[in-house]
C-alpha cells in the first residue's frame, strides 16, 4: 500500500523521463512501480472479499485525514518530482531519500494517503473505538476508507480488513 | 430457551471471525486470527451443530449452579447480567479484536479458541471451545491420499473439534459442557477468591451462625467454596435456627451451640454446607430406620 500511494510520483517521472537512463528502461521501471503495487493492493481486496474478511466496527471518535493529502502533496510529491537526476550520485541520493519516505509511511501507518482512493471518491478517516474498558478490544486508532461523507459516534460500519490497521468499506 | 441468532445459511452470515485465548498467569489474552472461507464454513457448521445438540437435549436448561455436579455434557445457562461468564462475554462484546497471525506459533499456550458471528439481522453469537485436541501440532503422522498413493503430510496441522462448548448471545451464555465453561472462565480460582464475599452476604441472613471456621476451610477447599457460591444464590431469608440445628443433627452433622450461636468444627464443615445447600437429607420410608443421603446434583420441584 505504501508503494501504491507513491503511484502519482512514478507516473510523473514516467512522463518526465530521465537523461540518466534510456527511456525504454526508465519508463518501464516507473510504470511498473506505478501499476504493480496498486495491482497488488486490488488483489488483496479481491482476497478479502473472497474470504469475507469483514468486521462490524462501532465508531467512537474520528479524524478526517483530508489535510494529510496536502502534506503529502507539498512535502513529498512535489519535491521528489522536482529533484534532478542528472548523475548517478543524485539518483542514488534520491533513491535513499525515497526509501526513508517509504519506511516512514509504513512505520507511521500513513499508507492510506493514496490518490486512488480520492479518485474513486473515498474518504479516509482515522477512527478511535469507543472507550468501554473491554480488555479484549483494540483501543488504538485504525484507518477506515469509506465513501461516507461523515462518521458519527456510534455509527456501525461493515468494512473489509485490508490490514490490521486499515479497513475499507466497499460500496 | 431460544438462541438470539439465526442459523439459516452460511451465506447469510455477514461476519465470521476466529481467534484464540491464551492464559498468561491470571490474565486471559484473546487475539483474532485471519482464516479463509473454508475454515469459516467449518466454524459455522460447528456452531450450528452445537445448537442442535443443545436443542435436542430438551431446550429447557436450568441455570448453572457452581455447587452442582454435572455430566460431561449438560445443557445449562448463565444469564448475561451475571459475572461468572464475564471472560466470554468480554470476547463477545469486544468491538474490534487485536489481530495476531502468529498466535498459532505457540500452540502449547492456547487455552481455548472461539468464533464470532454476526447474522443478517446484526445479531451477534460467540462460540467457544476449550483447546484440547486443537492444541496439537499432532504428534502422530497424518497421511493424505495424493495421486492414488498415501503420503505423509508435512505441514503443521491444527484440528478443529466437532462442536463448541459454549454459545454466547445477547441474553445468556449457553453451556454444553460445564467443566469446559469452568476452565475457560477460570471459575475455580474465582470461586475461591469469592469466599469471603459470599460469607459476608450469607451472614446477613444467618447471623446466628459463626462462619469463621467455614470461611477458613472454604478458602482452600474448592468444593466448599462452590457450596458457598451455591448457597449464596439460594433463598436464605427466613431460615430458622431451630430447623437448621435439627436438620444438622438428623443428618449426622455435629454442631455446637454457644449460647444462640451455631458453630461447626472443620471436620463437619462440608456436611454443614451440604445442609445449607439442601443437598443432605434424611428419608424415613422404613419406620425407625432413617436413611441419610447426599445429593451430588439436585433440582427443586416446588
Amino acid at each position: 500500500m505504501v508503494f501504491s500511494s507513491l503511484c502519482p510520483l512514478f507516473l510523473l517521472w514516467t512522463v518526465r523521463g530521465s537523461d540518466l537512463f534510456p527511456d525504454v528502461y526508465f519508463v518501464a521501471a516507473c510504470l511498473a512501480l506505478a501499476i504493480l503495487p496498486s495491482a497488488v493492493m486490488f488483489w488483496r481486496v479481491s482476497i478479502v472479499k473472497r474470504n469475507k474478511d469483514r468486521r462490524l466496527i462501532v465508531v467512537g471518535t474520528t479524524d478526517d485525514q483530508k489535510s494529510h493529502i496536502l502534506s503529502y502533496l507539498f512535502a513529498i510529491l512535489l519535491p521528489f518530482y522536482r529533484t534532478e537526476m542528472n548523475d548517478h550520485r543524485e539518483f542514488i541520493a534520491m533513491c535513499v531519500a525515497l526509501a526513508f519516505i517509504v519506511f516512514l509511511f509504513w512505520w507511521l501507518n500513513l499508507h492510506y494517503i493514496n490518490v486512488i482512493f480520492a479518485l474513486f471518491r473515498y474518504h479516509v478517516y482515522t477512527v478511535y473505538p469507543p472507550v468501554d474498558g473491554n480488555p479484549y478490544a483494540v483501543h488504538g486508532a485504525f484507518v477506515l476508507i469509506s465513501h461516507r461523507r461523515s462518521l458519527n459516534q456510534g455509527d456501525e460500519v461493515m468494512a473489509y480488513r485490508l490490514s490490521n490497521t486499515v479497513y475499507w468499506e466497499l460500496r | 430457551m431460544n438462541l438470539i441468532f439465526e442459523f439459516d445459511e452460511f451465506d447469510d452470515i455477514i461476519v465470521t471471525e476466529f481467534g484464540v485465548g491464551n492464559k498468561i498467569g491470571n490474565r486471559v489474552e484473546c487475539v483474532g486470527i485471519p482464516v479463509d472461507i473454508g475454515v469459516k464454513k467449518v466454524l459455522f457448521e460447528m456452531a450450528h451443530g452445537t445448537w442442535n445438540e443443545m436443542w435436542s437435549a430438551g431446550n429447557h436448561p436450568v441455570e448453572y449452579d457452581p455447587g452442582e455436579k454435572y455430566g460431561s455434557t449438560d445443557y445449562v445457562f448463565v444469564p448475561a447480567d451475571g459475572e461468572m461468564d464475564d471472560i466470554v462475554r468480554g470476547i463477545h462484546d469486544a468491538n474490534v479484536l487485536r489481530i495476531d497471525s502468529g498466535a498459532l506459533n505457540k500452540p502449547e499456550e492456547i487455552s481455548f479458541y472461539f468464533a464470532r458471528f454476526i447474522d443478517s439481522k446484526r445479531q451477534h453469537l460467540t462460540a467457544v471451545r476449550r483447546a484440547s485436541r486443537f492444541k496439537g501440532v499432532l504428534k502422530s503422522s497424518i497421511m493424505s491420499f495424493v495421486n492414488d498413493s498415501l503420503k505423509i503430510v508435512e505441514d503443521q496441522v491444527f484440528r478443529l473439534d466437532n462442536d463448541f462448548d459454549l454459545l454466547v448471545d445477547s441474553e445468556a451464555t449457553h453451556i454444553l459442557r460445564p467443566s469446559a465453561f469452568e476452565f475457560i472462565c477460570q471459575l475455580r480460582q474465582r470461586i475461591l477468591g469469592a469466599v469471603s464475599a459470599n460469607v459476608r452476604s450469607i451472614r446477613q441472613y444467618l447471623s446466628f451462625v459463626d462462619f469463621g471456621v467455614v470461611q477458613k476451610y472454604a478458602s482452600i477447599h474448592p468444593r466448599a467454596a462452590r457450596y458457598l457460591a451455591s448457597i449464596n444464590k439460594q433463598n436464605l431469608a427466613g431460615i430458622d435456627r431451630r430447623e437448621l440445628v435439627k436438620s444438622c443433627r438428623d443428618t449426622g452433622v455435629k454442631i455446637t451451640l454457644i449460647g444462640d450461636i451455631v458453630t461447626v468444627s472443620e471436620k463437619h464443615v462440608m456436611g454443614f454446607l451440604e445442609v445449607l445447600d439442601r443437598r443432605r437429607y434424611e428419608v424415613n420410608l422404613v419406620p425407625d430406620s432413617p436413611e441419610r443421603f447426599r445429593a451430588g446434583s439436585r433440582r427443586r420441584i416446588t
